[in-house]
Protein backbone atom coordinates (compact mmCIF):
# COMPACT_ATOMS: atom_id res chain seq x y z
CA UNK A 1 0.00 0.00 0.00
CA UNK A 2 1.07 3.52 -0.77
CA UNK A 3 1.39 5.95 1.25
CA UNK A 4 0.32 9.57 1.29
CA UNK A 5 2.22 12.47 -0.57
CA UNK A 6 1.46 15.33 0.95
CA UNK A 7 2.98 17.48 -2.34
CA UNK A 8 -0.37 17.02 -3.68
CA UNK A 9 -3.81 17.93 -2.40
CA UNK A 10 -5.55 15.11 -1.92
CA UNK A 11 -4.31 14.51 1.70
CA UNK A 12 -4.78 18.35 2.93
CA UNK A 13 -8.52 17.73 1.16
CA UNK A 14 -8.89 14.52 3.10
CA UNK A 15 -8.22 16.36 6.47
CA UNK A 16 -10.10 19.48 5.70
CA UNK A 17 -13.01 17.83 4.89
CA UNK A 18 -12.85 15.55 7.92
CA UNK A 19 -12.72 18.68 10.00
CA UNK A 20 -16.01 20.34 8.18
CA UNK A 21 -18.07 17.08 9.55
CA UNK A 22 -16.37 17.41 12.59
CA UNK A 23 -16.68 20.87 13.12
CA UNK A 24 -20.38 19.93 12.07
CA UNK A 25 -20.98 17.49 14.91
CA UNK A 26 -19.42 19.98 17.36
CA UNK A 27 -21.95 22.98 16.86
CA UNK A 28 -24.75 20.74 16.44
CA UNK A 29 -23.83 19.31 20.16
CA UNK A 30 -23.50 22.97 20.77
CA UNK A 31 -27.10 23.02 20.14
CA UNK A 32 -27.15 24.74 16.71
CA UNK A 33 -30.79 24.06 15.52
CA UNK A 34 -30.79 22.00 12.04
CA UNK A 35 -33.09 20.80 9.93
CA UNK A 36 -33.00 17.93 7.49
CA UNK A 37 -34.99 17.87 4.26
CA UNK A 38 -37.90 15.29 4.32
CA UNK A 39 -36.79 11.56 2.50
CA UNK A 40 -40.57 10.36 1.38
CA UNK A 41 -38.34 7.05 0.86
CA UNK A 42 -37.61 6.66 4.76
CA UNK A 43 -41.11 8.31 5.88
CA UNK A 44 -42.30 4.74 4.02
CA UNK A 45 -40.28 2.50 6.53
CA UNK A 46 -43.20 3.15 9.17
CA UNK A 47 -45.94 2.56 6.86
CA UNK A 48 -43.87 -0.84 5.69
CA UNK A 49 -43.57 -1.92 9.08
CA UNK A 50 -47.23 -0.89 10.03
CA UNK A 51 -48.36 -2.88 6.60
CA UNK A 52 -46.93 -6.25 7.29
CA UNK A 53 -47.82 -6.38 10.48
CA UNK A 54 -51.64 -5.79 9.50
CA UNK A 55 -50.96 -8.97 6.91
CA UNK A 56 -49.16 -10.50 9.56
CA UNK A 57 -45.83 -11.76 7.71
CA UNK A 58 -42.57 -10.84 8.25
CA UNK A 59 -40.41 -8.48 6.62
CA UNK A 60 -36.64 -9.10 4.58
CA UNK A 61 -33.92 -6.50 5.01
CA UNK A 62 -30.94 -7.31 3.12
CA UNK A 63 -28.12 -5.43 3.98
CA UNK A 64 -26.22 -6.30 0.75
CA UNK A 65 -23.18 -8.17 -0.44
CA UNK A 66 -20.37 -6.60 0.97
CA UNK A 67 -18.57 -7.82 3.92
CA UNK A 68 -16.93 -5.21 6.81
CA UNK A 69 -17.40 -1.77 4.68
CA UNK A 70 -19.09 1.81 5.45
CA UNK A 71 -22.46 0.90 3.82
CA UNK A 72 -23.24 -2.36 4.79
CA UNK A 73 -22.65 -0.95 8.49
CA UNK A 74 -24.94 2.17 7.31
CA UNK A 75 -27.02 -0.63 6.45
CA UNK A 76 -27.17 -2.45 9.71
CA UNK A 77 -27.52 0.42 11.83
CA UNK A 78 -30.53 1.33 9.65
CA UNK A 79 -31.64 -2.38 10.44
CA UNK A 80 -31.10 -1.52 14.19
CA UNK A 81 -33.82 1.26 13.96
CA UNK A 82 -36.50 -0.76 11.55
CA UNK A 83 -35.97 -3.38 14.18
CA UNK A 84 -36.79 -0.77 17.17
CA UNK A 85 -40.12 -0.03 14.89
CA UNK A 86 -40.90 -3.65 14.14
CA UNK A 87 -40.40 -4.39 18.31
CA UNK A 88 -43.18 -2.29 18.81
CA UNK A 89 -45.66 -4.16 16.89
CA UNK A 90 -43.80 -7.49 17.84
CA UNK A 91 -42.88 -8.09 14.02
CA UNK A 92 -40.81 -10.37 12.71
CA UNK A 93 -37.49 -9.37 10.55
CA UNK A 94 -35.76 -11.99 8.58
CA UNK A 95 -31.92 -10.90 7.70
CA UNK A 96 -30.09 -13.06 5.58
CA UNK A 97 -26.66 -12.31 4.88
CA UNK A 98 -23.44 -13.05 2.82
CA UNK A 99 -20.70 -12.72 5.79
CA UNK A 100 -20.38 -14.16 8.32
CA UNK A 101 -18.36 -11.46 10.48
CA UNK A 102 -22.08 -9.33 9.66
CA UNK A 103 -24.04 -12.39 10.76
CA UNK A 104 -22.82 -11.42 14.33
CA UNK A 105 -23.15 -7.96 14.00
CA UNK A 106 -26.29 -7.79 12.86
CA UNK A 107 -27.73 -10.67 15.56
CA UNK A 108 -26.26 -8.47 18.34
CA UNK A 109 -27.73 -4.72 16.74
CA UNK A 110 -31.42 -6.64 16.12
CA UNK A 111 -31.26 -7.95 19.44
CA UNK A 112 -30.93 -4.89 21.26
CA UNK A 113 -33.21 -3.38 18.74
CA UNK A 114 -35.62 -5.60 20.01
CA UNK A 115 -34.71 -5.30 23.79
CA UNK A 116 -34.68 -1.38 23.60
CA UNK A 117 -38.43 -1.26 21.81
CA UNK A 118 -39.68 -3.05 24.17
CA UNK A 119 -39.71 -6.80 23.20
CA UNK A 120 -36.96 -8.66 23.58
CA UNK A 121 -38.99 -12.05 23.46
CA UNK A 122 -39.97 -11.09 19.32
CA UNK A 123 -36.70 -11.31 18.74
CA UNK A 124 -35.49 -14.43 17.00
CA UNK A 125 -31.96 -15.26 16.35
CA UNK A 126 -32.72 -18.18 13.85
CA UNK A 127 -34.22 -14.83 11.75
CA UNK A 128 -30.49 -13.91 11.45
CA UNK A 129 -29.87 -16.26 8.53
CA UNK A 130 -26.13 -17.21 6.80
CA UNK A 131 -26.90 -17.84 3.19
CA UNK A 132 -24.11 -17.83 0.86
CA UNK A 133 -21.01 -16.54 0.75
CA UNK A 134 -21.68 -16.46 -3.60
CA UNK A 135 -23.45 -14.09 -5.28
CA UNK A 136 -25.71 -16.02 -7.18
CA UNK A 137 -26.29 -19.00 -4.08
CA UNK A 138 -27.48 -15.81 -1.86
CA UNK A 139 -29.42 -14.17 -4.39
CA UNK A 140 -31.41 -17.35 -5.01
CA UNK A 141 -31.67 -18.07 -0.96
CA UNK A 142 -33.17 -14.96 -0.31
CA UNK A 143 -35.46 -15.19 -3.57
CA UNK A 144 -36.81 -18.59 -1.94
CA UNK A 145 -36.93 -16.93 1.47
CA UNK A 146 -39.08 -14.46 0.15
CA UNK A 147 -41.49 -16.78 -1.95
CA UNK A 148 -41.43 -19.55 1.34
CA UNK A 149 -42.22 -17.01 4.19
CA UNK A 150 -44.69 -14.40 2.02
CA UNK A 151 -42.89 -11.52 3.10
CA UNK A 152 -45.08 -8.18 3.31
CA UNK A 153 -42.14 -5.68 2.81
CA UNK A 154 -38.49 -5.86 1.39
CA UNK A 155 -35.31 -3.32 2.77
CA UNK A 156 -32.95 -3.61 0.64
CA UNK A 157 -30.10 -1.09 2.05
CA UNK A 158 -26.04 -1.74 1.19
CA UNK A 159 -23.41 -2.74 -1.77
CA UNK A 160 -25.68 -4.42 -4.52
CA UNK A 161 -24.13 -6.21 -7.78
CA UNK A 162 -25.92 -7.82 -10.44
CA UNK A 163 -28.23 -9.55 -8.03
CA UNK A 164 -29.61 -6.47 -6.84
CA UNK A 165 -33.04 -6.81 -9.65
CA UNK A 166 -33.51 -10.16 -9.42
CA UNK A 167 -34.51 -9.55 -5.22
CA UNK A 168 -36.23 -6.72 -6.32
CA UNK A 169 -38.95 -7.77 -9.23
CA UNK A 170 -39.61 -10.92 -6.83
CA UNK A 171 -40.28 -8.62 -3.93
CA UNK A 172 -42.86 -6.66 -6.81
CA UNK A 173 -44.12 -9.81 -8.01
CA UNK A 174 -44.93 -10.83 -4.58
CA UNK A 175 -46.62 -7.66 -3.80
CA UNK A 176 -44.53 -7.00 -1.24
CA UNK A 177 -43.88 -2.93 -0.80
CA UNK A 178 -40.22 -2.30 -1.02
CA UNK A 179 -38.17 0.45 0.18
CA UNK A 180 -34.37 0.54 -1.28
CA UNK A 181 -30.61 2.22 -0.92
CA UNK A 182 -27.97 2.31 -2.29
CA UNK A 183 -24.61 4.14 -2.52
CA UNK A 184 -23.88 1.99 -5.69
CA UNK A 185 -24.72 4.16 -8.70
CA UNK A 186 -25.15 1.47 -10.93
CA UNK A 187 -27.60 -0.63 -9.01
CA UNK A 188 -29.84 2.75 -8.23
CA UNK A 189 -31.87 2.45 -11.53
CA UNK A 190 -32.55 -1.06 -11.11
CA UNK A 191 -33.97 -0.13 -7.76
CA UNK A 192 -36.00 3.05 -8.96
CA UNK A 193 -37.89 0.54 -11.69
CA UNK A 194 -38.70 -2.01 -9.29
CA UNK A 195 -39.12 -0.60 -5.79
CA UNK A 196 -41.36 1.69 -4.27
CA UNK A 197 -38.86 3.94 -2.67
CA UNK A 198 -35.03 4.21 -3.21
CA UNK A 199 -32.91 6.45 -1.23
CA UNK A 200 -30.19 7.58 -3.66
CA UNK A 201 -26.36 8.66 -3.14
CA UNK A 202 -25.85 10.45 -0.25
CA UNK A 203 -29.35 10.28 1.33
CA UNK A 204 -28.08 6.46 1.95
CA UNK A 205 -25.58 7.94 4.56
CA UNK A 206 -28.55 10.13 6.17
CA UNK A 207 -30.57 7.90 6.66
CA UNK A 208 -29.91 7.21 10.38
CA UNK A 209 -29.44 10.61 11.28
CA UNK A 210 -33.19 11.15 9.61
CA UNK A 211 -34.90 8.63 11.46
CA UNK A 212 -33.23 9.17 14.96
CA UNK A 213 -33.12 13.33 14.56
CA UNK A 214 -30.08 13.20 16.94
CA UNK A 215 -28.12 16.07 17.06
CA UNK A 216 -24.66 15.12 16.75
CA UNK A 217 -25.85 12.66 13.57
CA UNK A 218 -27.64 15.83 11.90
CA UNK A 219 -24.34 17.56 12.36
CA UNK A 220 -22.56 15.08 10.21
CA UNK A 221 -24.84 15.24 7.43
CA UNK A 222 -25.00 19.49 7.84
CA UNK A 223 -20.70 19.21 7.50
CA UNK A 224 -21.16 16.85 4.68
CA UNK A 225 -23.37 19.12 2.60
CA UNK A 226 -21.21 22.07 3.39
CA UNK A 227 -17.77 19.45 2.05
CA UNK A 228 -19.90 19.58 -0.78
CA UNK A 229 -20.06 23.21 -0.99
CA UNK A 230 -16.95 23.60 -0.81
CA UNK A 231 -15.60 20.77 -3.29
CA UNK A 232 -18.26 22.27 -5.78
CA UNK A 233 -16.42 25.50 -5.36
CA UNK A 234 -13.14 24.35 -5.62
CA UNK A 235 -13.96 22.63 -8.72
CA UNK A 236 -15.65 25.69 -10.42
CA UNK A 237 -12.26 27.67 -9.17
CA UNK A 238 -10.25 25.62 -11.02
CA UNK A 239 -12.14 24.94 -13.72
CA UNK A 240 -13.10 29.23 -14.23
CA UNK A 241 -8.83 29.55 -13.33
CA UNK A 242 -7.37 27.26 -15.71
CA UNK A 243 -6.00 29.38 -18.31
CA UNK A 244 -4.18 31.24 -15.40
CA UNK A 245 -2.99 27.93 -13.69
CA UNK A 246 -1.26 26.46 -17.21
CA UNK A 247 1.17 29.06 -16.48
CA UNK A 248 2.04 27.35 -12.68
CA UNK A 249 2.77 24.25 -13.42
CA UNK A 250 3.66 23.81 -9.13
CA UNK A 251 0.67 24.47 -8.61
CA UNK A 252 -1.22 22.45 -11.52
CA UNK A 253 0.92 19.91 -9.50
CA UNK A 254 -0.47 20.26 -6.61
CA UNK A 255 -3.77 19.93 -8.11
CA UNK A 256 -2.84 16.77 -9.84
CA UNK A 257 -3.53 18.06 -13.12
CA UNK B 1 8.09 -8.46 12.41
CA UNK B 2 6.57 -11.98 13.89
CA UNK B 3 8.28 -14.26 11.38
CA UNK B 4 7.18 -17.64 11.25
CA UNK B 5 9.08 -20.04 13.41
CA UNK B 6 10.82 -23.25 11.90
CA UNK B 7 10.44 -25.53 15.01
CA UNK B 8 6.88 -27.25 14.83
CA UNK B 9 6.34 -27.96 18.39
CA UNK B 10 7.01 -24.56 19.08
CA UNK B 11 4.98 -23.78 16.87
CA UNK B 12 2.28 -26.09 17.82
CA UNK B 13 2.61 -24.70 21.31
CA UNK B 14 2.11 -20.77 20.33
CA UNK B 15 -1.11 -21.92 17.88
CA UNK B 16 -2.44 -23.77 21.31
CA UNK B 17 -1.47 -20.22 23.55
CA UNK B 18 -3.43 -18.50 20.88
CA UNK B 19 -6.51 -20.62 20.73
CA UNK B 20 -6.45 -20.62 24.72
CA UNK B 21 -5.78 -17.05 25.31
CA UNK B 22 -8.70 -15.99 22.46
CA UNK B 23 -11.18 -18.43 24.22
CA UNK B 24 -10.38 -16.62 27.85
CA UNK B 25 -10.77 -13.41 26.23
CA UNK B 26 -14.23 -14.41 24.86
CA UNK B 27 -15.50 -15.88 28.37
CA UNK B 28 -14.58 -12.64 29.76
CA UNK B 29 -15.95 -10.36 27.68
CA UNK B 30 -18.87 -12.74 27.74
CA UNK B 31 -19.22 -12.57 31.74
CA UNK B 32 -18.65 -8.89 31.62
CA UNK B 33 -21.24 -6.40 32.07
CA UNK B 34 -22.91 -4.29 29.10
CA UNK B 35 -21.03 -1.04 30.15
CA UNK B 36 -17.83 -3.06 30.05
CA UNK B 37 -18.29 -4.41 26.71
CA UNK B 38 -19.38 -1.32 25.48
CA UNK B 39 -16.11 0.49 26.56
CA UNK B 40 -14.13 -2.27 24.65
CA UNK B 41 -16.10 -1.83 21.96
CA UNK B 42 -15.76 1.95 21.42
CA UNK B 43 -11.51 1.47 22.27
CA UNK B 44 -10.94 -1.16 19.68
CA UNK B 45 -13.14 0.37 17.32
CA UNK B 46 -11.61 4.00 17.85
CA UNK B 47 -7.81 2.93 17.50
CA UNK B 48 -8.15 0.36 14.96
CA UNK B 49 -10.01 3.29 12.88
CA UNK B 50 -6.91 5.46 14.19
CA UNK B 51 -4.33 3.00 13.03
CA UNK B 52 -5.04 2.74 9.62
CA UNK B 53 -5.18 6.69 8.46
CA UNK B 54 -2.33 7.22 10.53
CA UNK B 55 -0.39 4.70 8.96
CA UNK B 56 -1.31 5.79 5.57
CA UNK B 57 -0.85 9.84 6.11
CA UNK B 58 2.68 9.52 7.95
CA UNK B 59 4.61 9.75 4.83
CA UNK B 60 6.76 6.55 3.47
CA UNK B 61 7.59 3.59 5.41
CA UNK B 62 7.45 4.41 9.17
CA UNK B 63 6.91 2.86 12.73
CA UNK B 64 3.34 1.62 12.17
CA UNK B 65 4.03 0.17 8.80
CA UNK B 66 5.87 -2.88 10.22
CA UNK B 67 2.36 -3.65 12.32
CA UNK B 68 0.62 -3.46 8.47
CA UNK B 69 0.73 -7.41 7.78
CA UNK B 70 0.36 -8.96 11.55
CA UNK B 71 -2.73 -6.60 11.94
CA UNK B 72 -4.12 -8.16 8.38
CA UNK B 73 -3.48 -11.59 10.02
CA UNK B 74 -5.39 -10.45 13.25
CA UNK B 75 -8.27 -9.17 10.83
CA UNK B 76 -8.65 -12.82 9.60
CA UNK B 77 -7.85 -14.57 12.27
CA UNK B 78 -10.68 -12.68 13.71
CA UNK B 79 -12.91 -13.50 10.68
CA UNK B 80 -12.41 -16.69 10.53
CA UNK B 81 -13.94 -17.50 14.30
CA UNK B 82 -16.95 -15.88 12.50
CA UNK B 83 -16.97 -18.72 9.49
CA UNK B 84 -17.66 -21.44 12.44
CA UNK B 85 -20.69 -18.99 13.32
CA UNK B 86 -22.11 -19.06 10.04
CA UNK B 87 -21.96 -22.77 9.65
CA UNK B 88 -23.32 -23.28 13.15
CA UNK B 89 -26.12 -20.86 11.90
CA UNK B 90 -26.93 -22.90 8.60
CA UNK B 91 -26.91 -25.97 10.89
CA UNK B 92 -29.21 -24.60 13.42
CA UNK B 93 -31.82 -23.44 10.99
CA UNK B 94 -31.94 -26.13 9.05
CA UNK B 95 -31.57 -28.86 11.69
CA UNK B 96 -34.73 -27.07 13.54
CA UNK B 97 -37.08 -27.96 10.31
CA UNK B 98 -35.76 -31.21 9.98
CA UNK B 99 -36.22 -32.22 13.68
CA UNK B 100 -39.72 -30.57 13.64
CA UNK B 101 -40.64 -31.67 10.12
CA UNK B 102 -41.91 -28.17 9.00
CA UNK B 103 -43.24 -27.81 5.38
CA UNK B 104 -39.72 -26.29 4.27
CA UNK B 105 -38.29 -29.64 5.68
CA UNK B 106 -37.41 -30.58 2.14
CA UNK B 107 -35.59 -27.46 1.36
CA UNK B 108 -33.39 -28.31 4.64
CA UNK B 109 -32.73 -31.89 3.59
CA UNK B 110 -31.28 -30.67 0.32
CA UNK B 111 -28.97 -28.50 2.10
CA UNK B 112 -27.62 -31.35 4.32
CA UNK B 113 -27.02 -33.25 1.35
CA UNK B 114 -25.43 -30.60 -0.68
CA UNK B 115 -23.55 -29.36 2.47
CA UNK B 116 -22.51 -32.62 3.68
CA UNK B 117 -20.99 -33.79 -0.12
CA UNK B 118 -19.35 -30.52 -1.17
CA UNK B 119 -17.47 -30.70 2.27
CA UNK B 120 -16.38 -34.63 2.45
CA UNK B 121 -16.00 -34.43 -1.81
CA UNK B 122 -13.79 -31.35 -1.64
CA UNK B 123 -11.52 -32.51 1.45
CA UNK B 124 -11.19 -35.84 0.14
CA UNK B 125 -10.39 -33.83 -3.67
CA UNK B 126 -8.04 -32.04 -2.33
CA UNK B 127 -5.96 -34.46 0.29
CA UNK B 128 -6.62 -38.23 -0.83
CA UNK B 129 -8.13 -38.04 -4.51
CA UNK B 130 -7.84 -41.82 -4.12
CA UNK B 131 -9.37 -43.18 -1.08
CA UNK B 132 -11.49 -46.00 -1.37
CA UNK B 133 -11.40 -45.97 -4.92
CA UNK B 134 -9.41 -47.68 -7.75
CA UNK B 135 -6.05 -45.97 -8.52
CA UNK B 136 -6.83 -43.78 -11.70
CA UNK B 137 -4.49 -44.52 -14.61
CA UNK B 138 -2.05 -42.18 -16.21
CA UNK B 139 -5.36 -40.61 -18.48
CA UNK B 140 -7.90 -40.78 -15.78
CA UNK B 141 -9.06 -38.44 -12.97
CA UNK B 142 -8.65 -40.04 -9.48
CA UNK B 143 -12.17 -40.63 -8.40
CA UNK B 144 -12.28 -37.91 -5.70
CA UNK B 145 -11.09 -35.29 -8.22
CA UNK B 146 -13.85 -36.49 -10.73
CA UNK B 147 -16.35 -36.52 -7.95
CA UNK B 148 -15.55 -32.71 -7.33
CA UNK B 149 -15.44 -31.98 -11.01
CA UNK B 150 -18.95 -33.14 -11.46
CA UNK B 151 -19.81 -31.26 -8.19
CA UNK B 152 -18.54 -27.85 -8.87
CA UNK B 153 -18.20 -27.81 -12.53
CA UNK B 154 -21.08 -29.74 -13.19
CA UNK B 155 -23.64 -28.80 -10.71
CA UNK B 156 -22.48 -25.32 -9.17
CA UNK B 157 -21.42 -23.27 -11.71
CA UNK B 158 -24.53 -23.94 -14.38
CA UNK B 159 -26.91 -23.27 -11.42
CA UNK B 160 -25.14 -20.25 -10.72
CA UNK B 161 -25.29 -19.21 -14.55
CA UNK B 162 -28.96 -20.17 -14.30
CA UNK B 163 -29.95 -17.96 -11.45
CA UNK B 164 -27.55 -14.94 -13.18
CA UNK B 165 -29.65 -15.70 -16.51
CA UNK B 166 -32.87 -15.06 -14.62
CA UNK B 167 -31.69 -11.37 -14.87
CA UNK B 168 -32.60 -10.80 -18.56
CA UNK B 169 -35.95 -11.80 -17.95
CA UNK B 170 -36.52 -9.35 -14.96
CA UNK B 171 -34.94 -6.66 -16.63
CA UNK B 172 -37.64 -7.10 -19.52
CA UNK B 173 -40.24 -7.26 -16.59
CA UNK B 174 -38.88 -4.04 -14.45
CA UNK B 175 -38.17 -1.47 -18.27
CA UNK B 176 -41.70 -2.88 -18.92
CA UNK B 177 -42.76 -1.00 -15.35
CA UNK B 178 -40.08 1.94 -16.09
CA UNK B 179 -41.08 3.06 -19.83
CA UNK B 180 -45.02 3.41 -18.69
CA UNK B 181 -45.33 7.00 -19.75
CA UNK B 182 -47.34 8.45 -17.19
CA UNK B 183 -45.24 11.28 -15.69
CA UNK B 184 -43.43 14.22 -17.64
CA UNK B 185 -39.94 11.94 -16.17
CA UNK B 186 -40.83 8.85 -17.41
CA UNK B 187 -41.66 10.07 -20.89
CA UNK B 188 -38.02 11.81 -21.28
CA UNK B 189 -36.87 8.32 -19.99
CA UNK B 190 -38.48 6.53 -22.25
CA UNK B 191 -37.03 9.08 -25.24
CA UNK B 192 -33.83 8.46 -24.06
CA UNK B 193 -33.79 4.95 -24.05
CA UNK B 194 -35.39 4.41 -27.28
CA UNK B 195 -32.42 6.92 -28.75
CA UNK B 196 -29.96 4.71 -26.78
CA UNK B 197 -31.10 1.53 -27.57
CA UNK B 198 -31.72 2.48 -31.57
CA UNK B 199 -27.76 3.85 -31.66
CA UNK B 200 -27.12 0.13 -30.37
CA UNK B 201 -28.46 -1.80 -33.37
CA UNK B 202 -27.30 -1.85 -36.52
CA UNK B 203 -30.87 -0.70 -37.96
CA UNK B 204 -30.87 2.40 -35.68
CA UNK B 205 -28.03 3.70 -37.20
CA UNK B 206 -28.92 2.96 -41.01
CA UNK B 207 -32.50 5.06 -40.14
CA UNK B 208 -30.97 8.29 -39.77
CA UNK B 209 -27.36 7.22 -41.73
CA UNK B 210 -29.61 9.33 -44.99
CA UNK B 211 -28.54 12.55 -42.30
CA UNK B 212 -25.33 14.21 -42.64
CA UNK B 213 -22.10 13.69 -40.98
CA UNK B 214 -21.17 17.64 -40.53
CA UNK B 215 -22.96 20.55 -39.13
CA UNK B 216 -25.65 20.15 -36.30
CA UNK B 217 -27.16 18.01 -38.04
CA UNK B 218 -25.33 15.30 -37.25
CA UNK B 219 -26.60 15.70 -33.42
CA UNK B 220 -29.58 14.22 -35.11
CA UNK B 221 -27.84 10.79 -36.11
CA UNK B 222 -28.93 8.58 -33.51
CA UNK B 223 -25.38 6.91 -32.64
CA UNK B 224 -23.89 11.02 -31.97
CA UNK B 225 -27.54 11.32 -30.18
CA UNK B 226 -26.87 8.74 -27.99
CA UNK B 227 -23.06 9.29 -27.21
CA UNK B 228 -24.15 13.21 -25.86
CA UNK B 229 -27.05 11.46 -24.15
CA UNK B 230 -24.42 8.99 -22.41
CA UNK B 231 -21.33 11.30 -22.08
CA UNK B 232 -23.27 14.74 -21.33
CA UNK B 233 -25.96 13.90 -19.17
CA UNK B 234 -25.93 10.55 -18.08
CA UNK B 235 -22.10 10.66 -16.93
CA UNK B 236 -21.88 13.98 -15.17
CA UNK B 237 -25.27 12.42 -13.14
CA UNK B 238 -24.06 9.73 -11.96
CA UNK B 239 -20.63 11.35 -10.98
CA UNK B 240 -22.57 14.23 -9.12
CA UNK B 241 -24.34 10.93 -7.63
CA UNK B 242 -21.15 9.06 -6.26
CA UNK B 243 -19.97 12.45 -5.49
CA UNK B 244 -22.22 13.62 -3.02
CA UNK B 245 -21.85 9.44 -1.94
CA UNK B 246 -18.34 9.75 -1.62
CA UNK B 247 -18.27 12.87 1.01
CA UNK B 248 -21.24 11.01 2.84
CA UNK B 249 -19.30 7.49 2.91
CA UNK B 250 -16.42 10.08 5.13
CA UNK B 251 -19.31 11.04 7.25
CA UNK B 252 -20.83 7.55 7.98
CA UNK B 253 -17.17 6.16 8.72
CA UNK B 254 -16.29 9.45 10.88
CA UNK B 255 -19.37 8.33 12.98
CA UNK B 256 -18.74 4.37 13.61
CA UNK B 257 -14.72 5.83 14.23
CA UNK B 258 -16.04 7.93 16.82
CA UNK B 259 -18.72 5.46 17.68
CA UNK B 260 -21.88 8.64 17.23
CA UNK B 261 -24.03 5.76 15.61
CA UNK B 262 -25.96 4.63 18.29
CA UNK B 263 -26.58 0.89 16.74
CA UNK B 264 -22.91 0.04 16.74
CA UNK B 265 -22.20 1.62 20.53
CA UNK B 266 -23.77 -1.68 21.64
CA UNK B 267 -24.48 0.07 24.77
CA UNK B 268 -27.87 1.55 23.74
CA UNK B 269 -29.54 -1.02 26.64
Amino acid sequence: MEHANWSTIYPWLVWFLTALIGLGILLASLGMPLHIRRLPAIDAIEEAVGRATEMGRPMLFVPGLAGVDVPTFQAIAIAGHIARLAARYRSRILLPVTDTVILTMAEQVLREAYAEGGAPEAFHPEDIRYLSGEQFAFASGVVGLMNRERVAANFFFGNFAAESLILAETGQALGAIQIAGTPSTLQIPFFIAACDFTVIGEEYYAVTAYLTREPILLGSVWGQDICRISLAALILAVTLSHKLLQKSPTVLKFLGL
Amino acid sequence: MLTPLQDATVNLALVAGAIVVSLMVLVVLHASPPYIRRWVIVVVTFLAGLYVPLEFFIPRHNFLTVWRDPIGDLVRVLAGFTIGLGILNLLIVHGRHLLQRTTNFPFSLAFFVGFLSMTVVEFLHRYKPDLWAKKAGADQLPFWTAAHKVLFEGMLLPLTSTVFSLLAFFIVSAAYRAFRIRTLEAGLLMAAAIVVMLANVPVGTWLTSWLPTEGWLKWLRFENAALWLTTQINTPTMRSILFGAAVGGLGAALRIWLSLERSFAAGSQ
